[in-house]
């Protein structure tokens, strides 16, 4: 069993990488990542005197990176599935692997372990970099051996991960490129980060605590804030809530005609 | 002895129903035409039989097992049902690798496969821009990846040109001749004729003959007649057992009365035969057998 996931995941790394476009976007989203993260670290270095001890500086310098990044990851995440269901490739896939189990479970593993590598670089590399512009800027910089660092910079490529798994739970789900990207971007930013100045106090504030990503983003803090969860609770808020994606994207595609 | 045994298959879309209590086996060492009209379920069958739709009643096996319980089907069954079923930006190369993988079959035979059905030339190149001939030697390779025992093809030489036809057409013989199990589907009979050992014909998701194609070319013989007065020979060879149709120019066809029996009759009522002419098409054996289960038919002006 555990030698067949494997051939099957083997497989799924052929299929990501001889796509001629998935390589590129994937680097191409790192560079954002880390560029974006370096351009609003900038700016938010200059916030920090008012800011006081609610200065963040390492989730600063990931976070405005990030909201982009995401997009992106989770576009390719729902790619990875949609793009065989609009081209009938998946009926070529089952009739290879007719252990719907088996696929579902090679496509959520090789892409969850090609988003945990870029994830993790391009946390690393936003986090390094944005400290070097915030300390450049006259704000004072954090260190990857600072209190709780380490843990933000690691915990926000497992946040990058968990957007690209629910890319690959919508994927499923919607079987539809345009629709899973369009809820992608709508689930992981216009609600979270649009959604809150928009909607009426109370239920902005409660979307800022306990909606998927904004919760997951606490694992990415160094301040604490008592008004939202514990870095790691509100990670494994997200976490449990991708499960259930990942669980319902099972239930579907085993039932279901390809 | 590697079958396929298809059981009271059923399936249901909607309240359509594709597929309808059907029952067949097909055996190895031949090439068995599935054979109906568009519409008729065959695509439907094979699905099932490959466990991409699901059966709403009866079952399917081969070689005895369900085939998604098989833990590397590509060594088992190969099949071709779209050879468009590809990423467009894959190159050829790489859609078999990624397939073999799946199965544990490794590198070289991927190689092996390419040189086969002659694309190892173009291995490297993109499978979108394939014209529909090499695609379809593509989706030919995947089903023999895993060198299988029983394979199927889903219209495999819809649309090639007369040289894919006859190299998909040998290549079929070919595997059957090494004793492999082989079905073909087709909505053409004269594809069939020229291809196939044993036929299993469909109509509306339901069984309508499972017969050796030299029983099907007997029980299809038509007669075609010409005579003196129609009008008084055609009532008596009604009489004598046959059906009779209107054919051009004065014509018509007889069917299930032997050529002699026709001219005894003629010869009793004292009628002049100008004509009588035994036809032998299969094609119109087939049309025949199909008419009431066409799905879609064009209504005579």
């Amino acid at each position: 069993m555990s030698a067949a996931i494997a051939d099957t995941m083997r497989s799924e790394w052929t299929k990501f990488r001889s796509i001629p476009s998935n390589l590129p976007t994937l680097l191409a989203t790192v560079a954002v990542m880390v560029g974006t993260g370096a351009l609003t670290a900038d700016r938010a270095a200059e916030g920090h005197r008012a800011a006081g001890a609610a200065f963040d500086p390492a989730y600063l310098s990931m976070y405005g990176g990030f909201l982009f990044a995401q997009i992106s990851v989770g576009a390719l995440g729902a790619l990875a599935v949609t793009s065989e269901y609009a081209t009938g490739m998946i009926r070529t896939s089952l009739t290879a692997v007719p252990r719907r189990g088996r696929l579902l479970a090679a496509k959520i593993g090789t892409f969850g372990l090609i988003a945990l590598v870029t994830g993790e670089a391009a946390s690393f590399g936003s986090f390094l970099l944005g400290q070097t512009v915030i300390g450049a800027a006259g704000a004072p910089a954090a260190a990857l051996g600072d209190a709780g660092v380490l843990r933000a910079v690691v915990g926000m490529g497992l946040v990058w991960t968990l957007v690209g798994l629910t890319g690959v739970a919508l994927g499923f789900l919607l079987r539809d490129t345009m629709a899973a990207t369009t809820v992608v971007a709508v689930v992981d930013f216009v609600i979270p980060i649009i959604g809150p100045r928009l909607m009426p106090e109370a239920v902005g504030d409660w979307v800022s605590t306990y909606w998927p990503v904004a919760a997951g983003l606490r694992v990415a803090t160094t301040v604490p804030d008592p008004e939202r969860l514990a870095p790691w609770t509100g990670f494994g808020l997200m976490a449990a809530c991708t499960a259930v994606l990942l669980a319902a994207a099972f239930a579907v595609f085993r039932s279901r005609d390809a | 002895m590697k079958m396929i045994r298809v059981d009271g298959l059923t399936k249901r879309f909607g309240g359509r129903t594709a597929v309808d209590g059907l029952t067949f086996t097909v055996g190895p060492g031949r090439v068995t035409g599935f054979l109906g009209p568009n519409g008729a379920g065959k695509s439907t069958t094979m699905r099932m039989i490959l466990g991409l739709d699901r059966p709403d009643a009866g079952s399917v096996t081969v070689d005895g097992h369900d085939y998604t319980g098989l833990p590397r089907p590509m060594y088992e069954v190969g099949a071709l049902l779209d050879a468009r079923a590809l990423h467009r930006g894959r190159t050829a190369r790489d859609h078999l690798l990624c397939l073999a993988q799946t199965n544990g079959i490794p590198g070289r035979r991927v190689d092996e496969v390419l040189e086969l059905v002659g694309l190892a030339s173009v291995a490297r190149k993109r499978a979108g821009g394939f014209s529909l001939g090499m695609g379809q030697r593509l989706g030919i390779a995947v089903a023999l990846l895993g060198d299988p025992q029983v394979l199927l093809f889903d219209e495999p030489v819809n649309g090639l040109d007369p040289e894919g036809v006859k190299w998909i057409r040998e290549l079929m013989r070919g595997l059957a001749a090494e004793g492999r199990t082989v079905l073909v589907s087709s909505h053409l009979m004269s594809e069939m004729a020229q291809t196939a050992d044993h036929l299993v014909v469909i109509g509306r998701g339901r069984l309508i003959a499972d017969i050796g194609i030299g029983e099907f070319l007997r029980q299809g013989s038509n007669v075609l007649v010409r005579a003196d007065d129609p009008d008084r020979l055609v009532p008596l060879l009604i009489e004598a057992g046959g059906a009779v149709r209107q054919g051009t120019d004065g014509s018509f066809i007889v069917t299930g009365l032997e050529t002699r029996r026709i001219g005894e009759t003629a010869l009793a009522a004292g009628v002049v035969l100008t004509e009588l002419t035994p036809q032998r098409s299969l094609e119109q054996a087939y049309m025949d057998l199909t008419r009431d289960s066409v799905e879609f038919q064009a209504s005579a002006a």
